[in-house]
C-alpha cells in the first residue's frame, strides 16, 4: 500500500489545487478580509468601538431612513457605531477560533494519537474519559470554570478548548488504528525506531491532515458557541466587542432594530463560511484518498 | 436486464461523461431511504400528537399569564419567589389584604388591634370555607404562622415573622399574637402570608400540599404540568363574590421576545418583564397594551466605603453621584420607566422624605470634588454587576461606567451569572462599586434601610453610628409618628454621605391584552380574583 | 467480541459514575444553594442555620459519601428549591425532551442524507450550491437566534404556528426545526464529505465500469459505506442535541430536562443537577455504546482490533 504522500508535496498539490478551485479561493479571500480587519482594525474603524452616547442608542444604519452617514450600520443599545464594534470585534472571533481551536486540537491529537497507537488499557481509560466529556453538560462545565476563575475572554477560551478535543481524539484514533492494520507502522518499527519516534515521525505527519480539516469545521462550532454562552449569561465583558456578544445582546431588539444583532450574525455567517470553504480545500488536496 | 456494456463504451469518466450519465439516472434509491424516514417520523408525530391537551370550552373566558419561571411549589408558606407567589395568591388569602393602593385593608381578619406593644388581636371573618369544605378558623392561621416559624421545617420565610413569640386562639375567630418585642412590620408582613388548612396539611403532610393546594382563594387548583402550565378554576364559593374568569392559567416562559410574541398573537393576556423597547409597539397594536407601576425595588450602586481607598471619601462617593447622568439613564435606556432617587427609599414608601433632591449631573462639580479629595487624574475600580436580573441591568451598568469614565473614573465592569454574584456579596467579596436592585413588598423604610444601610448588615459597606441609632430606634417601637421622623432624620444624613450612586426606583412592565383590564401592582403580584375579561375591547 | 459488549457495558457504567462524580464536585465549587433560597434580606445565622440543617457544612467526601449511599438506593434525594424527590422531577419532563429530540433528529437526517447524497453526486450544480449553502447556515446560525427568528416569521407575522409551549404537532415543528438544524448541517457536510472519499475509490470505478446503474452505485455501495461514520457522527448528536436542547427549550418555553438543567444549575440545586446529570450521562452513554457497536458490527476492521 503506497504510503500517505509527504506533507511537501500534499502541500504543493493543495496550492495547485487552489487555483482551480474557485470556491476555495473565496474561502481564503474571505479569510484574509477577516484577519486583515483584525490586524488593522484601528485604521479602519471610524470609530471608537466603546465609545457609549446614549443619545445616539439604536440608530439605523447611514442609508436608511433616520440614520446618519457616519455610522453606516447604525448603532447598538449604548450608543456604540456597529461598523467599528464589527470591525473589532474580528479580534475576538478570531483569537477564540485559532487558540481554542490550537488547544482542543492538541489535546485531541496527542490524545488520539496515544489513545490508537498504545491501545489496550490507556486506550480505554482516554476513551472513557471522552466519554464522560461527552456525556458532560457543557454547560454546568462552563458555569463551573466561570466561577472558579472568574469570566472573561481567557477563561471563555480556555472552556471551548478543553471541551473540544474530543472530535479530535476519536477520528485520529481510528486513522491509527486503521494505519496500524497496514504494514506501516511494522515497518517503521523494522528499521529501528521507538514508539515515540514513530508516533512523531510517522504517525503525525499522516492524521495531521484530518486534524486540520477538523480543526477549521471546528472554528464554526467555537465562534457560534461564544454566542451560546453569552445568551447564557457567561459572555465576556459586555463593552468589549464580539460578534457572539452583539448577535446575543441584540436578539431582543430584532423585530424593529434589526442591524443590531443582523450585522454581526452576517459576519459571523461569512467567517464559518470563509472556514468550511478553506476546510473543504484541505480536505480535498491534504486527504490522500479524496479523488 | 439490461446487457453489459463492452468496456469500450462505457462513457469516460470525464466531467461531460459525468453529467451526461447524471442527467439520464435520477437516484431512485433516494425515495426509499426518505419514505422509511417519513413513516417514522409519522408515526412519531402521531404519538406526540396526543400528548396535546383538551380543547377549550368555547364559552370559558380563560386568562393566561405567563411568567419567566415555573412555581417552585404550591405551598405557600415554604418559598420565597414573587412568580411562585403570583399562583399562591390566587389559591390561598392572607389575613390582611393589600389593594392596589398598597395600603392595608381587612383579609381573612376582618379587624385587629395592637393590645399593648407586644400584643396583637385578630378577629376572623366566620364565613370562609377552604376549597375541601373545611371551615377556616384560627387553629389554621395558628397551624400556619407555626409552620413557618418551625426551626426545622426550613421554611424561606421564617425570618419574616421572626419577631413573634407566640400564637393564642381563644375561639374560632380570635387570634392574639405575642411578639418578642415591639413588632411595628408585623401587620406589614402577615399581608404576605397566606393561610394554610390545618387539618388537611396535618393529614395528606406538607409534599402532598405542595402538590395538590387547598385554600381559601378565589381559584381551586385543576392541575399542574410541571414548567408547561398550571391550570386554575373559578371557587363559586369564594367569599368575596365568584370570579368572573372561569380559567387561569400560569405559563413559565421564560425568553422575553417569546412571552411578547405570545402575547402579539393572543395566546397570552398578561406578560411580566417585558422590555422597555417593547412598549411603543404594544401600545400602538389594536390588541394589545401595557400596564405598569412604581415597583417596590429600587436600583442603586452600592459603594464600598469600608474599605480603604477612594470610596472612604464623602466627597468622592458624592462626586459620583453628580458624574452619572441618571436622568438620561432613565429616558433612554429604560425609556421613562424608572422613578429618579434621591435616598435609598422611593416616595411612596413609609418614611421616605419628598423634598430631598437627587444630586444633579455635574460633570465639572464631580471633577472638582474628586480633585478636592486628592484624585485629581481619577483612580480605578471594580464594578460588579449581574446579568438579567433587573430591567436593561446590563445596560446601565454600561451606561455608568462610560459616565465615570468622563470625568476620570476607570470603572472595571464584571458582568457576573446571578448565582456567582449572590455568592461574592455572602462572602463579603466586593471591592469596590456593585450594582443591585432591592424589593421591599413592606414599602417600609426598615426593610431597606436597616438591611442596607445599618452597619453590619449583611448588605451594608457603609458606617455611621448617628444612622444606626436612629434605625435601631425606630424599629423598637409602634408609634408610627415617631418613626418617620427618625427615618427622615436617617435619610438626610444618608443623601449627604451618598453611600450610594442612586439611580432609580424601577418601573414595573408588563404587557396585557386589551381584553382583559387587569392593572399592575407595586408589589408585582398578579391578582385575578377582580378581573375581568371583555372580548369586544 | 463475545468480552466486548460486556466489557464496553461495564466501561459505560464507569463513565456514568464518572461524569456524576465530577459534576458533584464541579457544583459543589459553584457556590451556596441557600444563598440563593433564601430572601436576600434573610441574616447570616439564618442562612447558616439552613446550610447546616441541609448537611452542607459536612467535608466534602462526607456529602459524596451519603450521597452515593443514596444513589445505591435509587435515590437522588429532595431538590432543594422544589421540596420534591430530584429524580421523581426529571422523569417527568424527560418525555419532553426525548419527543422533541427524536423528532429533531428525525427531521435533520430527513434532510441531511439526500441533500449529502446530492451535494456530493452533483458537485459544482445548482442544487450542490444550494444544499451547501444550507449547510453552512446551519451551521454557522447560533440555535437561539434560529429560534428567535422562526418564531417571529412564523407565529407573529404569519401567525401560522403558537410561539411555545407543548401540545400537539404544531408545537413541535419549530423547536424540531430549531434544535435539529446545526444537526443536519453537520451531518450532511460530513455525509458528502465520506461519499467524495468513497465515490473516489478503485472499487467504485469497478463497479460503475461493470457497467452498474448509477444509482446502484450510489446506493448499494458508496453510500453504505459513507453512512458508517456517519451513523456514529449521529450517535454523537444525540448528546450535542441534549445540550443544545438547553437553549432550544429555554427559548420555546418546552419542558424538558434540558429547561431543568439550566434552572437547578442557576439555583446551585445540587440533588437537582446530580439527577439531571445523570439521566442525560446515562442516555448519551447509552447511545453511544449502541452506535459503536452498530458500527462495529458492520466496520470488520474495527472489531478485529478490540
Amino acid at each position: 500500500m503506497e504510503p500517505a504522500p509527504t506533507r511537501k508535496t500534499a502541500w504543493r498539490k493543495g496550492l495547485r489545487n487552489l487555483g482551480r478551485h474557485r470556491t476555495a479561493l473565496v474561502g481564503v479571500g474571505i479569510l484574509m478580509a477577516v484577519i486583515l480587519m483584525a490586524l488593522a482594525a484601528p485604521w479602519l474603524a471610524p470609530h471608537d468601538p466603546r465609545q457609549q452616547d446614549l443619545s445616539l442608542r439604536l440608530h439605523p444604519p447611514g442609508w436608511a431612513e433616520g440614520g446618519d452617514p457616519s455610522y453606516p450600520l447604525g448603532t447598538d443599545q449604548m450608543g456604540r457605531d456597529i461598523l467599528s464594534r464589527i470591525i473589532y470585534g474580528a479580534r475576538v472571533s478570531l483569537a477564540v477560533g485559532f487558540i481554542a481551536v490550537a488547544i482542543s486540537g492538541t489535546l485531541g491529537v496527542s490524545l488520539g494519537l496515544l489513545s490508537g497507537y498504545f491501545g489496550g488499557r490507556l486506550d480505554d481509560i482516554i476513551m472513557r474519559v471522552a466519554d464522560i466529556q461527552l456525556a458532560f453538560p457543557f454547560i454546568l462545565l462552563a458555569l463551573a470554570v466561570m466561577t472558579v476563575l472568574g469570566s472573561g475572554l481567557r477563561n471563555i477560551i480556555i472552556v471551548l478548548g478543553i471541551t473540544g478535543w474530543v472530535q479530535y481524539g476519536r477520528i485520529i484514533r481510528s486513522e491509527v488504528l486503521r494505519l496500524r492494520s497496514t504494514e506501516f507502522i511494522e515497518a517503521a518499527h523494522s528499521i529501528g525506531n521507538s514508539d515515540l519516534a514513530v508516533i512523531w515521525r510517522h504517525l503525525l505527519p499522516n492524521v495531521i491532515s484530518s486534524a486540520i480539516v477538523i480543526a477549521s469545521l471546528q472554528v464554526a462550532r467555537v465562534v457560534v458557541s461564544e454566542s451560546a454562552l453569552t445568551f447564557l449569561g457567561l459572555g465576556i465583558e459586555p463593552t468589549i466587542p464580539s460578534w457572539g456578544g452583539m448577535l446575543s445582546d441584540g436578539r431582543d431588539y430584532i423585530n424593529t432594530q434589526w442591524w443590531v444583532s443582523t450585522f454581526p450574525g452576517l459576519a459571523l455567517m461569512l467567517t464559518v463560511l470563509g472556514w468550511n470553504l478553506v476546510g473543504d480545500w484541505l480536505r480535498d488536496s491534504l486527504d490522500p484518498r479524496a479523488r | 436486464m439490461r446487457k453489459a456494456k463492452p468496456a469500450s463504451h462505457n462513457p469516460t469518466n470525464s466531467a461531460s461523461g459525468r453529467r451526461r450519465r447524471d442527467r439520464r439516472h435520477r437516484p431512485r434509491g433516494l425515495p426509499t431511504v426518505i419514505l422509511t424516514l417519513l413513516l417514522t417520523l409519522t408515526i412519531v408525530l402521531t404519538l406526540a400528537g396526543c400528548g396535546s391537551p383538551a380543547a377549550q370550552e368555547d364559552t370559558e373566558t380563560v386568562v393566561t399569564v405567563l411568567q419567566g419561571v415555573d412555581a417552585t411549589t404550591l405551598d405557600p408558606n415554604m418559598h420565597a419567589e414573587t412568580p411562585t407567589g403570583n399562583v399562591c395568591i390566587n389559591l390561598f388569602d392572607s389575613l390582611i389584604w393589600r389593594d392596589h393602593d398598597m395600603k392595608l385593608h381587612p383579609g381573612l381578619a376582618v379587624s385587629w388591634q395592637a393590645l399593648d406593644e407586644t400584643t396583637w388581636e385578630f378577629n376572623l371573618r366566620d364565613d370562609v370555607t377552604f376549597h375541601n369544605g373545611d371551615r377556616f378558623t384560627s387553629a389554621d392561621v395558628k397551624f400556619t404562622i407555626e409552620r413557618i416559624l418551625d426551626e426545622e421545617k426550613n421554611s424561606p420565610r421564617r425570618a419574616n415573622l421572626g419577631g413573634i413569640e407566640t400564637v393564642e386562639t381563644p375561639d374560632d375567630t380570635t387570634v392574639i399574637i405575642r411578639t418578642e418585642g415591639p413588632f411595628p412590620l408585623l401587620l406589614a408582613r402577615l399581608a404576605d402570608e397566606q393561610i394554610v388548612p390545618a387539618a388537611y396539611t396535618q393529614e395528606h403532610g406538607a409534599q402532598y400540599l405542595a402538590a395538590n393546594p387547598v385554600g381559601t382563594g378565589p381559584f381551586v387548583f385543576d392541575s399542574w404540568t410541571k414548567d408547561d402550565r398550571i391550570v386554575l378554576t373559578a371557587n363559586p364559593d369564594y367569599w368575596r363574590g365568584a370570579p368572573e374568569v372561569d380559567t387561569v392559567i400560569f405559563r413559565p416562559v421564560p425568553e422575553a421576545s417569546t412571552r411578547v410574541a405570545e402575547l402579539r398573537t393572543s395566546n397570552a393576556d398578561i406578560i411580566v418583564n417585558l422590555p422597555p423597547h417593547e412598549v411603543a409597539s404594544l401600545k400602538g397594536a389594536t390588541k394589545t397594551g401595557v400596564s405598569s407601576a412604581p415597583s417596590s425595588r429600587v436600583i442603586f450602586i452600592g459603594l464600598v466605603t469600608t474599605n480603604e481607598g477612594p470610596l472612604a471619601d464623602p466627597r468622592v462617593r458624592q462626586a459620583l453621584n453628580h458624574a452619572v447622568n441618571v436622568d438620561q439613564i432613565i429616558n433612554s435606556i429604560l425609556q421613562g420607566n424608572g422613578n429618579r432617587l434621591s435616598t435609598p427609599l422611593p416616595d411612596n414608601f413609609f418614611g421616605a422624605d419628598p423634598s430631598l433632591e437627587p444630586y444633579e449631573y455635574d460633570p465639572d462639580r464631580a471633577r472638582a470634588l474628586l480633585a478636592e479629595a486628592g484624585y485629581p487624574d481619577g483612580f480605578e475600580i471594580t464594578f460588579d454587576s449581574p446579568n438579567g436580573r433587573y430591567m436593561m441591568d446590563k445596560e446601565v451598568a454600561q451606561a455608568v461606567q462610560g459616565h465615570l469614565a468622563e470625568v476620570g473614573v476607570t470603572a472595571h465592569l464584571n458582568v457576573l451569572e446571578w448565582g456567582v454574584y449572590v455568592n461574592k456579596i455572602m462572602a463579603r467579596e466586593l471591592e469596590g462599586m456593585y450594582l443591585l436592585g432591592w424589593g421591599n413588598a413592606t414599602f417600609d423604610a426598615d426593610g431597606t434601610l436597616y438591611s442596607l444601610i445599618r452597619t453590619g448588615a449583611r448588605f451594608s459597606y457603609y458606617s455611621n453610628e448617628d444612622v444606626d441609632g436612629l434605625l435601631d430606634r425606630a424599629r423598637s417601637t409602634i408609634d408610627a409618628a415617631q418613626r418617620e421622623a427618625d427615618y427622615q432624620e436617617a435619610l438626610a444624613i444618608i443623601r449627604e454621605e451618598a453611600p450610594w450612586i442612586f439611580l432609580h426606583q424601577q418601573q414595573d412592565l408588563y404587557g396585557v391584552s386589551t381584553r382583559v383590564d387587569w392593572e399592575a401592582r407595586s408589589d408585582e403580584r398578579i391578582w385575578l380574583g377582580d378581573v375581568k375579561v371583555d372580548e369586544s375591547r | 467480541m463475545s468480552t466486548y459488549i460486556p466489557r464496553r457495558a461495564w466501561q459505560a457504567l464507569l463513565v456514568i459514575i464518572g461524569v456524576s462524580a465530577v459534576s458533584f464536585f464541579l457544583i459543589q465549587m459553584t457556590g451556596d444553594p441557600a444563598a440563593l433560597m433564601l430572601p436576600m434580606d434573610a441574616s447570616a445565622a439564618d442562612v447558616a442555620q439552613f446550610r447546616e440543617s441541609m448537611g452542607f457544612n459536612d467535608p466534602l467526601y462526607i456529602q459524596y459519601g451519603r450521597f452515593l449511599g443514596q444513589v445505591l438506593q435509587g435515590n437522588f434525594g429532595d431538590s432543594i428549591r422544589h421540596n420534591q424527590p430530584a429524580l421523581e422531577m426529571v422523569f417527568e419532563r424527560l418525555p419532553a425532551t426525548a419527543e422533541l429530540t427524536a423528532v429533531a433528529l428525525l427531521l435533520s437526517v430527513l434532510v441531511a442524507v439526500p441533500l449529502g447524497v446530492i451535494t456530493a453526486t452533483r458537485q459544482h450544480t445548482l442544487a450542490d450550491g444550494l444544499g451547501s449553502v444550507a449547510g453552512l447556515l446551519g451551521q454557522s446560525m447560533p440555535t437561539f437566534w434560529l429560534g428567535i427568528m422562526l418564531i417571529m416569521v412564523f407565529s407573529v407575522q404569519l401567525e401560522a404556528l403558537p410561539p411555545s409551549g407543548r401540545g400537539g404537532l404544531e408545537h413541535l415543528l419549530l423547536p424540531a426545526i430549531t434544535l435539529g438544524t446545526y444537526s443536519m448541517a453537520t451531518t450532511m457536510r460530513l455525509l458528502r464529505s465520506k461519499m467524495l472519499e468513497v465515490l473516489g475509490q478503485d472499487y467504485i470505478r469497478t463497479a460503475q465500469a461493470k457497467g452498474l446503474p448509477e444509482r446502484v452505485v450510489i446506493y448499494r455501495h458508496a453510500l453504505r459505506n459513507a453512512m458508517l461514520p456517519v451513523i456514529t457522527v449521529i450517535g454523537l448528536q444525540v448528546g450535542a442535541m441534549l445540550g443544545g436542547a438547553v437553549v432550544t427549550e429555554t427559548i420555546f418555553a418546552w419542558p424538558g430536562i434540558g429547561r431543568l438543567a439550566i434552572q437547578a444549575i442557576n439555583n446551585r440545586d445540587i440533588p437537582l443537577v446530580q439527577a439531571v446529570v445523570f439521566v442525560a450521562a446515562a442516555t448519551i452513554v447509552t447511545v453511544n455504546l449502541a452506535t459503536d457497536l452498530l458500527y462495529g458490527y458492520y466496520d470488520p476492521q474495527i472489531r478485529f482490533t478490540e
